[in-house]
């Protein structure tokens, strides 16, 4: 984590509403890993207190590129838009946990809806990489906010749905996910509440319906990670990247938490904003 | 401030020097030292060039009496700056004027539902609801790291009864690492009905001095800007035993959902700071400094040095960075260093100078003077 200035190289509608941005921040492009986050400021300080949190949409170590995916929904996101290349930005970041992938896990599946591919992204990349196959589902309201198969790299199987059946699976993008249940290793995703909701129901049953348990060696070989530790993540089959209103994004002002089935809140910012899937109480639990 | 060539600039300078002798007598924590006093008198009748003086001579210390002397006057407020090692290498914490830590209470508290923060225009609300691993944990965790440091940490303490404070005060009282306490009386009182300490004179006192009498840890107390009139707190507070007053506190407010179906946060209610809180602030530091004898430590809305300056006009002895650490953390780090820089071009040799500039020269009328709008 530190501080540092980036300048804008390309900014760009790439679907209605829906910004992707470029900046040159060599620094993060090297240090940041998938599923990690940035904290950018304003250049409105005494309008906007908050500085605004965007995934790491793709980072290039070769060129020190480092992109952002947002949606305008508000005076910040606008002010973002109205920035030009060459205009420089202040940013903290990297921050919070990445996606945790098991050494041994060859299939992956991406699931995102809308806004929230901008979370897994990067994971793409990273695995295709590291040699892994690639299955993303993207769901969306409809055809016109499909996310362009052209940013994403040419390795990755690209399944979507649509709520309008305009394009795709008519329906939520989390019922195409049994389908995958048996060929993914692992799954990761990020998006609305509800879905990750979902997935975390579709999940939790996974391994007693494979027989994983009883036919497969126990993964970790039967040793206990501590909770939300790196390790236990990796073990986890589904991982989510959680969104909520944040304040300072280092783990202070704990505004940014999520219940977990321990019972103490999470931070976002500092635990998350990546946890497995069963270490939330997706009902809350206040 | 006192620049040349300012018409004011002769205004302020005689108040200032008079000031310096209510200033002494107001924060016996903060006397005037001849040599400094002959020095800021000599620069004023040398307007027209002050002699400028390094930025490193300037004496940036504020004694808090208690033993407590904070290296410069720009500490960080509580539940802003966690417990001081949330920002790691971004800031350095041995260059703040001092660290009031998350609010801390003797059990450990899951805090609000979410969603806990939002921002409004020129400020945020906030309804963290005091989430922390309590008392014990906080000293565990952090108390050996606090001991190095060269800023004090001030441990905010909250509690839901006098005896929640008293314990929680008892258990810090000791511990090295821990410099001072700073009273979070914006709390629900669950015995007597669940009213804030904070808005009665009577409640505040009664917690004040319960707290002083098991500890002689220098002792701080929150005001809360949630009050018709904040003169009879603040001098109940002081005549309780209070070192210093804080202030102030969140102002409490609601923010709409998306949809507008309900509010926005999940505890509905918030508190509300940053910049726009900074007028609201100014009169409550303006006024609860012309009523207590004891140092006042300025808060809300500080963003750039003129907040800092401003804060020091009408009173506060030192200012707490808040809500601006958000969008800048070496704020408060850069503030000291122009802070000092600002008095080495005024001739200053010490910022106390610049304290209570904006102050009347006779003390405020009694509480005749409301909140309400005067033409």
């Amino acid at each position: 984590m530190r501080l540092a200035a980036a300048e804008l190289v390309d900014s760009r509608e790439i679907l209605p509403g829906q910004w992707l941005q470029a900046y040159h921040a060599p620094d993060l492009a090297v240090g940041s890993r998938a599923g990690q986050f940035i904290h950018i400021r304003t250049g409105d300080f005494s309008g906007m207190v908050l500085r605004r949190p965007f995934s790491i949409n793709t980072a290039d170590p070769a060129t020190g590129i480092v992109t952002i995916h947002f949606r305008v929904i508000g005076r910040g996101t606008e002010w973002f838009t109205r920035l030009r290349p060459g205009d420089r930005i202040d940013l903290l970041g990297p921050l919070g946990r990445p996606f945790e992938v098991d050494p041994r896990s060859r299939h992956l599946l991406l699931v995102a809806g809308g806004l929230g591919i901008a979370g897994v992204r990067m994971l793409a990349d990273e695995a295709i990489r590291g040699g892994r196959r690639v299955t993303l589902l993207f769901g969306a309201a409809s055809a016109r906010e499909i996310y362009p198969s052209t940013l994403l790299p040419d390795e990755v199987e690209y399944v979507v749905a649509t709520d309008d059946g305009s394009l795709g699976h008519h329906g939520f993008v989390t019922e195409l996910v049994p389908d995958y249940e048996a060929w993914a290793d692992q799954a990761f995703a990020c998006g609305p509440a509800p879905m990750l909701a979902a997935l975390a129901r579709l999940a939790a049953g996974r391994r007693e319906r494979l027989g994983v348990a009883k036919l497969g060696r126990r993964r970790g070989g039967g040793r206990t990670d501590p909770v939300g530790s790196p390790a236990a993540r990796r073990k986890a089959f589904l991982q989510v990247s959680m969104e909520q209103n944040m304040g300072c994004a280092v783990g202070a002002c704990l505004g940014c938490v999520v219940m977990s089935t321990s019972g103490t809140p999470q931070r976002v910012c500092r635990e998350g904003p990546v946890f497995a899937a069963d270490e939330i109480a997706w009902e809350g639990g206040w | 401030m006192t620049g040349p060539g300012r018409p004011t600039g002769t205004v302020r300078a005689r108040p200032a020097s008079e000031l310096r002798l209510s200033a002494a007598r107001a924060t016996a924590a903060a006397p005037v030292r001849p040599a400094a006093a002959a020095g800021a008198r000599g620069a004023a009748q040398a307007r027209p060039a002050p002699v400028e003086i390094r930025a490193a001579d300037v004496d940036l210390t504020v004694d808090l009496g208690r033993g407590l002397v904070l290296p410069n006057p720009i500490m960080v407020a509580s539940g802003t700056f966690g417990y001081g090692v949330e920002y790691g290498e971004v800031v350095d914490v041995n260059r703040l004027g001092g660290i009031c830590c998350k609010g801390t209470t003797l059990e450990p508290r899951i805090g609000n539902p979410t969603p806990r923060v939002t921002e409004t225009p020129g400020g945020m609300l906030n309804s963290i609801g005091l989430q922390n691993p309590g008392v014990d944990a906080v000293i565990e965790r952090y108390a050996a790291a606090w001991a190095t440091w060269r800023a004090p940490v001030l441990v905010n303490v909250a509690g839901e009864s006098v005896r929640d404070y008293v314990e929680v005060t008892r258990r810090l009282d000791g511990v090295p690492g821990v410099a001072g306490i700073e009273l979070n009386i914006s709390c629900p009182n669950v015995g007597k009905g669940g009213f804030q300490f904070a808005i009665d004179a009577g409640a505040a006192g009664e917690v004040t001095a319960a707290v002083r009498r098991v500890t002689d840890l220098p002792l701080l107390v929150k005001l809360s800007p949630n009050v018709a009139d904040i003169r009879p707190i603040a001098r109940a507070i002081a005549d309780a035993g209070a070192d210093a007053l804080t202030a102030i506190n969140t102002l409490s407010g609601i923010a709409v959902a998306p949809g507008r179906s309900r509010p926005l946060l999940g505890n509905i209610y918030g508190g509300l700071s940053g910049p726009a809180l900074k007028p609201v602030a100014l009169r409550i530091v303006y006024e609860a400094a012309q009523v207590v004898k004891i140092p006042v430590i300025a808060i809300g809305g500080v963003t750039e040095l003129a907040d800092v300056l401003d804060f020091l006009a009408v009173g506060a002895v030192a200012v707490q960075v808040g809500t601006a650490i958000f969008a800048d953390p070496t704020l408060p780090v850069r503030l000291a260093d122009e802070l000092a820089a600002e008095c080495g071009r005024n001739g200053l040799t010490t910022y106390r100078d610049l304290i209570g500039t904006a102050r009347p020269a006779r003390a405020g009328q009694p509480s005749v003077k409301g909140v309400e709008y005067r033409p």
